[in-house]
């Protein structure tokens, strides 16, 4: 183990590549339980799918111990996570329902696919009439209300808020385009903004409690644009069709681009506010080593949501709103920001406290991943080789 | 007091890390283990309610449903009550049928559905009874989701 100039434990800037193996070994035999789900597929195209995935998701975390490095390799595979989520999920839906768009009939038969987000809006009508306000399916079916609600509670037990950059299938699209630009065009947004997400969350909570309505999902979810939306026959219809696009393009695309941040997770979605509380009951937070620290406020600059400011840093922690995703551990040069365990000393096992947090969040997102992952490759072969996905 | 802090901060970390693997490996089990304790079901908002009554018309059924008033706490003054009409093999070109929703022996509104086309029409018998919602095609069976009034 290394140790720096005020005699603490670091992080080895570059491991051995025995031991990296050696650290790599029970991930590898976790991964291909997760991914292969105890089956090895007989057809070419899914076994090839299979074994790719496997490897694919093992040297990112190889390199991820090899290196010391963790967003810079945690993005790849969460970039990867969104697309081939994006791709299973809609080739899914022309298969069973043959288009994109949902119609009155769906909701009235449960076929509309649960997330995660509406579950914060959820938890009132859940508790006071035992009802969910959502025309899904409580078990079985394609993405079942009970099974997103199981994922949620081990999720954010496990990780807390890093549900929204080790979990959340949505969010990296818009990590993906805030890493399009070199320097962010729009260098300064208002701190006052990052409340926005608790203010539409508190909206959003009466609003359902009110109406009995999945009024987010209805109106205000800007990945109903990548995944599915109201069949337009009507003049509400096509407002709320219109109301997505906008979210989307402004929030998930355009804003990250320019600003180099998660907007839509940082200054609008809902859940994500919600999961900050649950930051407060998971082991792992990330520090700031005040000693080591020239101010140079770089993790303050690149927090994909706002999480670092001149007060947490004096403080020598991150903001509530963290998810966790390393980004501002990778690029600190005094390497003064590092993962921790609540409760345990703060200058020492660094490296420790950081294997203990990778490994739950490295099989949450290869758990999250592997399903989509090998389906998307499934469909992409299928494509290529009989020209359709379905 | 330190030394505990940090015994218990690993412990604390090593559950998590079993949730984590806890909550992908019990995934098959788990949501039916949660709906089954909790007792939770999908609104009545969008299912329709449960099927109180089934009018057996010898080629096709007749699904009557209960009504809807279901509020946050207690009942809503407006509702609906949701008819289903299958299989569709046996549904008449025209469905014409007198409803009596709450049971009380009097009908309270007149339905017709062209099964062809979806088009409804309704003649209410008493106030409690609004206006027609519209009509569903689904997998097996046509629905209709009329409007009602709370009896006072």
């Amino acid at each position: 183990m290394n140790r720096d100039a005020t005699g603490a434990r670091s992080i080895p800037a570059k491991r051995s590549l025995p031991k990296t193996f050696l650290l790599s070994l029970p991930m590898m035999l976790l991964t291909f339980v997760m991914i292969s789900r105890g089956n090895i597929p007989t057809e070419k195209g899914r076994l090839f799918a299979l074994a790719a995935t496997f490897v694919f998701f093992n040297i990112l975390f190889f390199l991820m111990l090899r290196t010391g490095k963790t967003d810079r390799f945690r993005s790849i595979l969460f970039l990867t996570l969104s697309v081939c989520f994006v791709i299973s999920f809609i080739s899914n839906l022309i298969a069973v329902r043959g288009s994109m768009a949902v119609t009155e009939a769906n909701w009235i038969e449960g076929e509309v696919p649960f997330c995660h987000i509406p579950i914060p809006m959820n938890l009132i009508p859940a508790a006071l009439t035992q009802t969910i306000i959502f025309p899904g399916t409580i078990v079985g079916g394609y993405a079942s209300i009970a099974s997103m609600f199981v994922l949620w509670l081990g999720v954010s037990l496990g990780l807390g808020r890093g549900l929204c950059s080790w979990f959340c299938f949505f969010g990296g699209l818009e990590d993906g385009f805030s890493r399009i630009l070199r320097k962010p065009l729009i260098k300064s947004i208002n701190v006052k903004w990052t409340y926005l997400p608790y203010a539409v969350l508190l909206a959003v909570v009466l609003l359902v409690a009110l109406t009995l309505s999945p009024v987010y999902c209805q109106w205000l979810c800007p990945f109903k644009t990548v995944t599915e939306f109201a069949e337009i026959t009507s003049f509400k219809t096509l407002i709320q069709t219109i109301i997505f696009l906008s979210l989307f393009i402004g929030l998930v695309v355009v804003l990250p681009i320019l600003t180099k941040r998660r907007t839509q997770c940082g200054l609008f979605c809902p859940l994500g506010a919600f999961q900050s509380l649950t930051n407060k009951t998971n082991p792992f937070e990330v520090r700031i080593d005040r000693e080591k620290c020239v101010q140079c406020m770089k993790c303050l600059q690149i927090c994909p949501t706002f999480s670092v400011s001149a007060e947490s840093i004096a403080e020598g922690r991150t903001g509530i709103s963290c998810t966790k995703c390393g980004k501002c551990i990778d690029a600190c040069t005094q390497r003064a920001l590092f993962y921790h365990v609540k409760g345990t000393s703060l200058i020492s096992s660094l490296d420790k406290y950081r294997l203990l947090f990778l490994y739950p969040a490295f099989i949450v997102l290869t758990a999250m991943a592997g399903r989509f992952v090998q389906d998307a490759m499934v469909k992409m072969i299928k494509l290529i080789t009989t020209g359709s996905m379905i | 007091m330190n030394k505990l802090k940090g015994f218990l901060g690993y412990i604390w970390a090593f559950f998590a890390f079993f949730i984590a693997l806890a909550t992908y490996v019990g995934y098959d089990t788990f949501p039916q283990k949660l709906a089954a304790a909790t007792g939770i079901a999908v609104s009545p908002r969008f299912t329709g309610g449960e099927v109180v009554r089934t009018i057996d018309h010898g080629a096709y059924k007749t699904h009557i449903h209960r009504p809807v008033f279901d509020g946050l706490i207690g009942e809503r003054e407006k509702g609906f009550i949701q008819l289903n009409w299958e299989p569709f093999a046996g549904l008449p070109p025209v469905i014409r049928e007198k409803i009596d929703y709450d049971g009380d022996n009097t009908e309270d509104f007149l339905i017709t559905l062209d099964t062809r086309t979806g088009d409804t029409s309704l003649t209410a018998y008493n106030t409690s009874v609004r206006s027609m919602e519209r009509s569903y095609k689904l997998k097996k069976s046509w629905a209709a989701r009329v409007l009602l009034q709370k009896r006072s």
